[in-house]
């Protein structure tokens, strides 16, 4: 199990690194070359300093060289300026384009075939922890190539001017990279658990926004203010924790690095005052030497110090590809067809079950065999929790079959059939949810541009629509807030009658209603059923049943 | 701006004492790598020039490398002080600062709750709050340390070198670097505003097309919406890809200012050389001054960068942190008054503990109106509560003895104990016995007990059976007054009428008063009041 354990940590990682970074690997190379490039400029920079000073150490006058250094120097910092420009863009774009990539997946297979993941915490990955993929890609892959060569170029200039002053960064330098792999796993536990809470916290956030008035109304403000705070606590430690030993990291890096300078200047002033007469190569060390060897010191430990900085955002990158994995093997239950808008099948409307079982969650639920043709209207009836709403899910392709098969218009119900199949249907969900849109838009399911007020007459809906402040451009609460509970329900049914659609699957229509709108809507039902419209109807209601021509039990 | 600066406020007030102590450092680490890389030029020079005259043993060595030592540490133990300070303040100022949002949410009154949407408070929360943690890390505090940082280097530089060196750098960094800046923010701010608002958009729409998946799918709109986040994922990047290049073009003139002004300092200095004025040792030390100077300037620009979107986060937060405080809350009980009375056009009611009332009228004649006017949470001027108007009671002490069954069950994602715990914990049995009131508890104990998992929004419940957990939730608050909206929604006239009747046995003394469609009827009520519109 432990060794297990162990094995699968790199194992991911190489996996990580084929999904994020092997696509981007020719802007990263480039990158790579354009960023050395840009830093072997700075012993130039250097060298010209060190040559003015040496030049006044050697009683030139004072500004006879500064003009032609400062001109080197300038030049030097306007040439890795726009290195560095360049080289921003291709990596912007590498991690622009790992992003596009990685939105696009999630973006079309969450609703398609959801797993477990709650809408909030997908919506968090997507534009929240997505985007950490990016410093990952900028600087990690650039501070790794500027670590494989700039060091030891100039441990190479500092050996040829002092061997003592190459020694001491030969032994500092190598302390960055065992104490990083050291924090390097810490690090990486860390970020995992931060995402982690992310996602927590916006998923119980969600919930708990969303059944506010509930939760008012329970006097459970307090306990819910209670347990968030204590998740956004938790999740503040827990980006403390990555925190502090980011911090933790470059502070040690600081230090070795601020010692390994300090060190070398020292060095350099005694060998400068003649109290020091090895660690050169035969003449004693000049000004200009000491100058050049203080001046390159720093910039020895600078890439060391960037990629310990980039391995925080490695590590980040690791925790945010772990969840993409997990979503990717996640258990998913998709609907028949592609979701597209389809010529509709051909044909009478006629249905046929035989031996259908539907997977629903964690339980089987068993379909009654029957018959339906069109003109006729259909009750499904059954106890609370028998799988009347699982039944009516099926007969729109919405749930896949675990056992039987349903004939539609005479062809079995697959993933050729089910989307001109649905372009007949229109359902009526049991609960109302309205999405953050416009009433106009979100009755106009096709959208089609069609008029609504033909379908909001039939279903008695027009004064609804009227007596809201903005009339068809409001939008409502999301379980219909703005509008009673009978209201909603009487939108959703003009939403189903505006698409035109000749097949209507209904849960529950007359719930909330008072019996006069009850009956009307069993009315209206009627009326559709003599246009020719076919109707099934999922319901506890003995009026609205008895107004059906047929009645199936379901869960027996 | 005025948003802003109650952010600001805000963020610093959470821990004040911190947040000072955060900000003297910022400006001593910028200060000690000035004076570190300052103080390593000018010994290094010195010693050479010491060595070549050839008095290299009088050469005071000792003083200088100590300091060069004690810069060197005391920068590096400064900066993890000064991180550490700040964002721990900032971050719990920042969870802080979620909860106050919630809260602000949970205010509103009926009419706001209902509209409520979740995905777009969650934005907010999460989104906006998160935005606004850059305003004093990576905005307010490094702009106020790169100032100070200047003047203190500017005084020490023109007294120990010579004031013209010490003004190259002053007058070369800070109205350039200003310049860059506000360019910068004047090129970003809409963009970076518009990045955040895509974003946001971007964010919801995941959520409202997963939460709407299934309609979505019905209507063959599933692709299309798809497209359309992709389409405003296009736009959230094509904002974001011209901010980096704003940003990267900053960086660039930055970067070629920072060699400008280095080498300015060094030609002001060989010319205070020239002049005698000073020696070689002291002529490199603004050279090194400016060059450690860049640390103060570069980092400013990723904080300006980001001003369009915290200022448009703070123009959203401020407002909704900002108000109204809970309504006036005068005392409850007033002795011998009636436990609830309701005067309306239609009738003047009093009513008392143990009655049972059924509210009917068409749809939209203002039942569930009237039940969260009894709540308390719309306006209730012609209702009394023992006396007093809902909206005066002490809200604890009014939810302690009120429970209210909204039209729409709002569950959570989480367990059924979860779920009945909203409003406090209780012990098994007495869960299992609210579930037997309501005729769930055989259901419940079929799919695996009080931790059987449910979906998003309690998703993987029936209709009916949502219902009466909802109404479990409320039973175990064991409430004076009930007050149910169509409480049997979704539940077959059997199954209604056992848990009418046991709702009634279990809490005989409780006032109940429903508001139902079908079964209005029932046996336990002893009155019927119709509303008119």
């Amino acid at each position: 199990m432990q060794d297990e354990e162990v094995a699968a940590v790199p194992n991911c990682r190489v996996r990580a690194k084929a999904r994020i970074i092997a696509p981007v690997q020719r802007e990263l190379r480039l990158a790579g070359w354009l960023s050395l490039a840009a830093g072997i400029l700075w012993p130039i920079q250097a060298g010209a300093i060190a040559w003015v000073v040496s030049g006044w150490a050697a009683g030139v006058p004072a500004t006879d060289q500064i003009w032609t250094a400062a001109a080197v120097f300038i030049l030097c910092a306007v040439l890795r300026a726009s290195l560095e420009h360049r080289l921003g863009a291709l990596l912007h774009q590498a991690a622009d384009r790992t992003i596009e990539r990685e939105r696009s997946i999630l973006i079309s297979r969450e609703a398609r075939a959801p797993g477990q993941a709650g809408s909030a915490s997908i919506a968090s990955l997507v534009v929240q922890k997505l985007p950490l993929l990016q410093p990952w890609i900028t600087r990690y892959h650039v501070a790794m190539v500027r670590v494989s060569v700039l060091p030891f170029l100039f441990l190479l200039l500092a050996f040829s001017q002092s061997w003592v002053v190459g020694l001491t960064l030969l032994v500092a330098g190598p302390l960055i990279p065992v104490f990083m792999a050291l924090v390097g796993m810490a690090a990486e536990d860390a970020s995992r658990r931060q995402m982690d809470e992310i996602g927590t916290m916006n998923e119980m956030l969600m919930e708990r926004l969303s059944a506010m008035l509930d939760i008012r109304l329970l006097g459970g403000v307090d306990r819910a203010a209670a347990d968030f705070s204590d998740r956004a606590e938790s999740l503040r430690k827990k980006t403390m924790a990555v925190l502090r030993i980011a911090f933790l990291s470059s502070t040690v890096l600081e230090l070795v690095s601020a010692l390994g300078v300090a060190m070398v200047a020292v060095f350099v002033g005694f060998t400068l005052l003649g109290e020091i007469n090895f660690g050169s190569w035969g003449h004693p060390l000049t000004l200009g030497q000491g100058l050049f060897l203080l001046l390159i010191a720093p910039e020895f430990f600078q890439p060391l110090r960037e990629l310990a900085a980039a391995w925080h955002d490695r590590a980040a990158g690791f925790a945010v590809v772990a969840e993409l994995d997990a979503l990717d093997a996640a258990d998913r239950v998709a609907f028949v067809g592609t979701g597209l808008p389809a010529t509709p099948v051909a044909g009478a409307i006629c249905i046929k079950t035989q031996d259908v079982v539907v997977l629903r969650a964690d339980r089987q639920v068993r379909v009654p065999d029957f018959e339906f043709a069109v003109g006729e209207t259909l009750a499904l009836m059954g106890p609370s929790g028998s799988g009347k709403s699982s039944v009516l899910a099926a007969l729109a392709g919405l749930l896949p079959l675990h056992e039987g098969r349903i004939i539609v218009n005479n062809c079995p119900l697959d993933a050729d059939t089910a989307d001109p199949w649905r372009a007949r249907i229109a359902m009526i969900p049991q609960r109302p949810h309205f999405p953050d849109v416009t009433l106009r838009y979100w009755l106009d399911t096709g959208q089609r541009g069609a008029d609504p007020w033909h379908a909001l007459r039939l279903a008695d809906a027009t004064e609804i629509v009227e007596r809201l402040p903005h009339g068809l451009e409001t939008r409502l609460g999301e379980t219909g807030g703005g509008v009673s509970g009978g209201e909603a329900r009487r939108l959703l049914i003009a939403r189903a009658l505006h698409t035109g659609a000749d097949l209507i699957l209904a849960d529950e229509p007359t719930a909330d209603l008072d019996s006069e709108t009850a009956a009307r809507i069993i009315a209206t039902l009627k009326k559709m059923q003599r246009d020719g419209r076919a109707i099934i109807v999922a319901t506890h209601d003995p009026k609205l049943a008895s107004a059906m021509d047929r009645i199936v039990e379901v869960g027996q | 701006m005025r948003n802003v600066l109650r952010i600001i406020r805000l963020l610093v007030a959470a821990d004040p004492w911190a947040m000072a102590r955060g900000a003297a450092l910022s400006v001593v680490v910028l200060v000690m790598g000035a004076a570190l890389l300052g103080l390593s030029g000018w010994f290094i020079t010195a010693t050479g020039l010491a060595g070549l005259a050839g008095i290299g043993i009088a050469f005071d060595v000792f003083r200088p490398s100590a300091g060069v030592r004690f810069l060197a540490l005391g920068r590096a133990a400064s900066r993890y002080g000064e991180r550490l300070l700040t964002h721990d303040a900032t971050l719990r100022a920042i969870a802080a600062l979620r909860v106050a949002l919630l809260r602000s949410y949970a205010r509103t009154d009926a009419k706001g709750l209902a509209r409520l949407r979740g995905e777009i408070a969650l934005t907010r929360i999460v989104s906006d709050v998160d935005a606004l943690d850059g305003l004093l890390l990576r905005l307010v505090l490094p702009i106020l340390a790169a100032l100070l940082t200047h003047i203190v280097v500017f005084i020490v530089l023109g007294s120990l070198v010579g004031w013209s060196v010490a003004l190259v750098i002053f007058a070369g960094y800070l109205p350039a670097a200003a310049l860059v800046l506000i360019f910068l923010a004047r090129r970003t701010v809409c963009l970076s505003a518009q990045a955040e608002d895509v974003g946001q958009q971007l964010r919801r729409g995941i959520i409202d097309m997963m939460r709407d998946r299934e309609a979505l799918i019905v209507a063959g709109q599933l692709p299309r919406s798809e497209a359309g986040l992709l389409a405003m994922d296009d736009q959230a990047r094509a904002a974001l890809a011209h901010l980096d290049r704003a940003e990267r073009d900053a960086a660039s003139l930055f970067s070629i200012l920072v060699a400008l002004v280095a080498m300015g300092a060094f030609a002001a200095g060989a010319y205070l050389l020239e002049g005698n004025a000073i020696g070689p040792a002291k002529a490199v030390v603004g050279l090194f001054v400016a060059l450690a100077l860049a640390e103060a300037v570069l980092p400013l620009r990723r904080g300006v960068a980001e001003l369009g979107r915290m200022v448009s986060a703070a123009g959203r937060v401020a407002p909704q942190t900002a108000q109204a405080s809970p309504a006036p809350d005068a005392a409850g009980d007033t002795g011998e008054a009636p436990l609830l009375s309701i005067k309306r056009p239609e009738f003047e009611l009093d009513f008392f503990a143990g009655e049972a009332v059924v509210l009917t009228g068409a749809s939209g004649a203002g039942k569930s109106t009237l039940l969260m006017q009894i709540a308390g949470i719309d306006q209730d001027d012609d209702i009394r509560i023992k006396g007093t108007r809902p909206s005066f009671w002490v809200e604890p002490e009014l939810r302690g003895i009120l429970a209210v069954l909204p039209q729409r069950s709002g569950l959570i994602s989480g367990s059924v104990r979860d779920n009945l715990s909203l409003s406090g914990s209780h012990c098994d049995e007495t869960l299992w016995a609210a579930l037997e009131t309501v005729a769930l508890a055989e259901d419940i104990r079929a799919r695996g007990g009080l931790d059987t998992r449910l979906g998003e929004a309690g998703s993987g419940l029936s209709g009916g059976q949502a219902r009466r957990l909802s109404l479990a939730r409320i039973l175990l608050k064991r409430p004076e007054i009930m007050l149910l909206d169509e409480p049997t929604e979704g539940l077959d006239d059997h199954m209604a009428d056992l848990v009418l009747t046991r709702l009634r046995t279990a809490l005989p003394e409780a006032l109940i008063v429903a508001a139902m469609h079908r079964g209005a009827d029932h046996r336990i009520f002893d009155r019927s009041l119709r509303l008119v519109r």
